[in-house]
């Protein structure tokens, strides 16, 4: 599925009276990887958080193409996330009980009853990504493993665009370069527009994009 | 959408608290459909055991007592019917026939009764083994006694009270091999020559003798002339002696009526055992449905504790359902996933109890039956479907607090 280009404007959010994001504008093309940096507490997460429809903003417009996410309501922004993009956590949020293959599946029950259609190609993702699929429970995966499952489950849905929110932060240098490795992949082989707060030097080595952010300000874009 | 995988992993993440919760569940449903399945085995036992026992005849007096001696064989005392309404009964037209029954004596712990062939025969409908006593040293025995065809027993006076003047006096010669005082010196030896079917009913333990061996045991004579030696009708109108109750069979419905209103005098009263129970059943009525009420609101807190012990479980896993939410799951999941692990640990705790109540009435039954030999089974019927349908439909409204209290859980908050 190919990349959603993102033009977000005037984009506004408070707590308690402070502006916690105010980001006049920002472009993202489709088929690129973007990255949002800052020091902790900068906002870069927020701001995720925001272009992905889990926050709405207090004002501005979050477009993914013809979607502005910010007139959307709840439910409408849940199911333009099922539809359209892929999550990816830092500490993986897989779910211990289960199988790698249910992992990934996961995302598919959230639509329909069976997963059996899609089990092939969740089988397909992980022995791309070089997951052992024999394992009863992801808790017995290696750390950098369990974060490959992560990513399988964000793709199973075929999603046109990726959010990743410190995906490399809780994984050893090795297995944070493969994890920077396939996100690029994702993003320039397979066209998808792929967003991730970071600031691993890895990751941003390979972007298209960074996006600095101060106290939810852009501070430099390059 | 399938919530169900993800409702399965929640709870086996907290399968001790889990099986907790469903063991608290289950024991809380299996107390009420014990108490409600062994209440209507009690009622069907005791109403059973009373069904051969048509019209009852006794001394003016409590229905109750007459009706606890003389079907459950229950010891107590009870004033004796005039001998003059018992004559005028056995000549009654209106009756198939008729039983004068008399007790007081016990065989290692086992009632011994005395009664008429006919009355045995048509309580045990047929005898399993053996013959109707013929003699009065005879005895034929109930289906669950210890004892055997052909074996010798020895009657020990004084279970359950006396039932005239010289009854002590029949006791001690009894005990010494004596002749008994005012009887016909019969050896007070009995033999087995038949065994009941089962009528599940405490007759099913007792040692049914001749009537008149119970009266020359207790020094009352024998109702019959001092050189007649036959049981059973006819009796000598002029010896026979006072008994604590009479069972009548009528011939019809009609005459069961006539029969109890013909013998309600200022010297005898006559009762259908039914219509005495009827009244106990209506007092136990009454405080089953209040215990039922009580079990249901007690199992209803049960749900109540358990719902909140469920949001405090889930509370713990508000991430997970935060990533879900972050992966496009809509609210609706995230309600109908907490919604299932609520439903999954109430339907699988009542089906539980379910069984395990229906198992715990029925060990129940069985030790009453033991103890009181009324027969007693112990059955899951309307009612207690009802009140498991009740508390799961309860469980199953209310597991919806939890699953509301969950979906509003801000998501933002549990992702960082």
């Amino acid at each position: 599925m190919p990349g959603l280009p993102l033009a977000v404007s005037g984009l506004l959010l408070a707590f308690a009276g402070a502006n916690v994001i105010d980001l006049p504008s920002l472009a993202v093309a489709p088929g690129t990887l973007t990255v949002l940096s800052g020091a902790s507490g900068s906002g870069k997460s927020t701001l995720l958080y925001l272009l992905s429809g889990l926050l709405r903003p207090d004002a501005g417009t979050i477009a993914w193409a013809e979607t502005d996410l910010a007139k959307l309501g709840e439910s409408q922004r849940d199911r333009w996330r099922r539809k359209q993009a892929g999550f990816i956590f830092q500490n993986f949020h897989l779910i211990e009980e289960m199988s790698p293959l249910d992992n990934v599946l996961v995302r598919i029950w959230l639509d329909g009853l069976s997963a059996a259609s899609k089990k092939e190609r969740a089988l397909d993702l992980l022995h791309q990504l070089d997951v052992p699929t024999e394992r009863a429970s992801v808790a017995k995966l290696s750390r950098g493993q369990q974060q490959r499952v992560a990513i399988a489950r964000a793709l199973i849905g075929n999603p046109s665009v990726i959010f990743a929110d410190e995906p490399t932060a809780s994984l050893d240098a090795v297995a944070g370069e493969t994890v920077a490795a396939v996100l690029q992949r994702l993003a320039h082989e397979e066209r998808r527009t792929v967003v991730v707060a970071t600031h691993d030097p890895a990751i941003r080595a390979l972007a298209d994009q960074i996006i600095m952010l101060d106290h939810g300000k852009r501070e430099t874009a390059s | 959408m399938n919530p169900f995988p993800i409702a399965w992993a929640s709870l086996r993440r907290n399968s001790f608290t889990g099986i907790l919760f469903l063991i608290i569940v289950a024991l809380a449903v299996a107390l009420g459909i014990a108490i409600s399945a062994q209440e209507r085995a009690l009622r069907a036992g005791s109403a059973r055991a009373a069904d051969k026992f048509d019209l009852i005849v006794a001394a003016p007096g409590s229905h109750n007592d007459v009706l606890f001696s003389t079907v459950y064989l229950d010891p107590s005392a009870v004033e004796l019917l005039d001998p003059a309404i018992t004559r005028l009964l056995l000549d009654e037209p209106e009756a198939d026939f008729v039983a004068p029954i008399g007790f007081g004596d016990a065989i290692e712990g086992d009632p011994v009764v005395g009664t008429v062939a006919p009355f045995v025969d048509h309580l045990s409908g047929g005898l399993a083994e053996g013959r109707l006593f013929e003699k009065r040293d005879e005895a034929v025995i109930g289906a669950l006694s210890p004892h055997t065809m052909g074996e010798e027993l020895e009657v020990s006076h004084g279970h359950g009270g006396a039932t005239g003047t010289d009854a002590d006096a029949a006791a001690d010669a009894i005990e010494h091999g004596e002749a008994i005082p005012g009887g016909d010196g019969d050896h007070p030896h009995l033999t087995i020559v038949g065994r009941m079917q089962p009528t599940g009913t405490p007759w099913d333990r007792a040692i049914v003798v001749p009537i008149e061996y119970n009266w020359a045991a207790h020094g009352l004579g024998t109702g019959h002339l001092p050189d007649d030696t036959h049981i059973g009708a006819p009796f000598d109108s002029d010896t026979l002696p006072g008994v604590p109750a009479v069972v009548v069979k009528p011939k019809d419905v009609s005459a069961a009526y006539g029969l109890r209103a013909a013998y309600r005098t200022p010297q005898s009263t006559a009762f259908f055992p039914a219509e005495v129970l009827v009244g106990l059943y209506a007092l136990l009525g009454d405080a089953t449905a209040i215990m039922s009420a009580l079990t249901l609101a007690a199992q209803a807190l049960v749900v109540a504790a358990i719902l909140a012990g469920v949001v405090a479980i889930l509370d713990l896993q508000r991430q997970r359902f935060a990533v879900l939410r972050a992966l496009g799951a809509s609210p609706l999941f995230i309600f109908t996933t907490v919604w299932v692990y609520v439903a999954a640990i109430v339907i699988t705790g009542a089906l539980a109890g379910l069984v395990l109540g229906w198992g715990g009435a029925a060990i129940v039954s069985d030790l009453l039956a033991q103890s009181t030999g009324v027969a007693m089974r112990a059955e899951i019927g309307t009612r207690e479907l009802s009140l498991v349908g009740a508390l799961v439909g309860l469980g199953l409204v209310l597991a919806a607090v939890p699953a509301l209290i969950i979906y509003r859980r801000p998501v933002v908050d549990a992702l960082r």
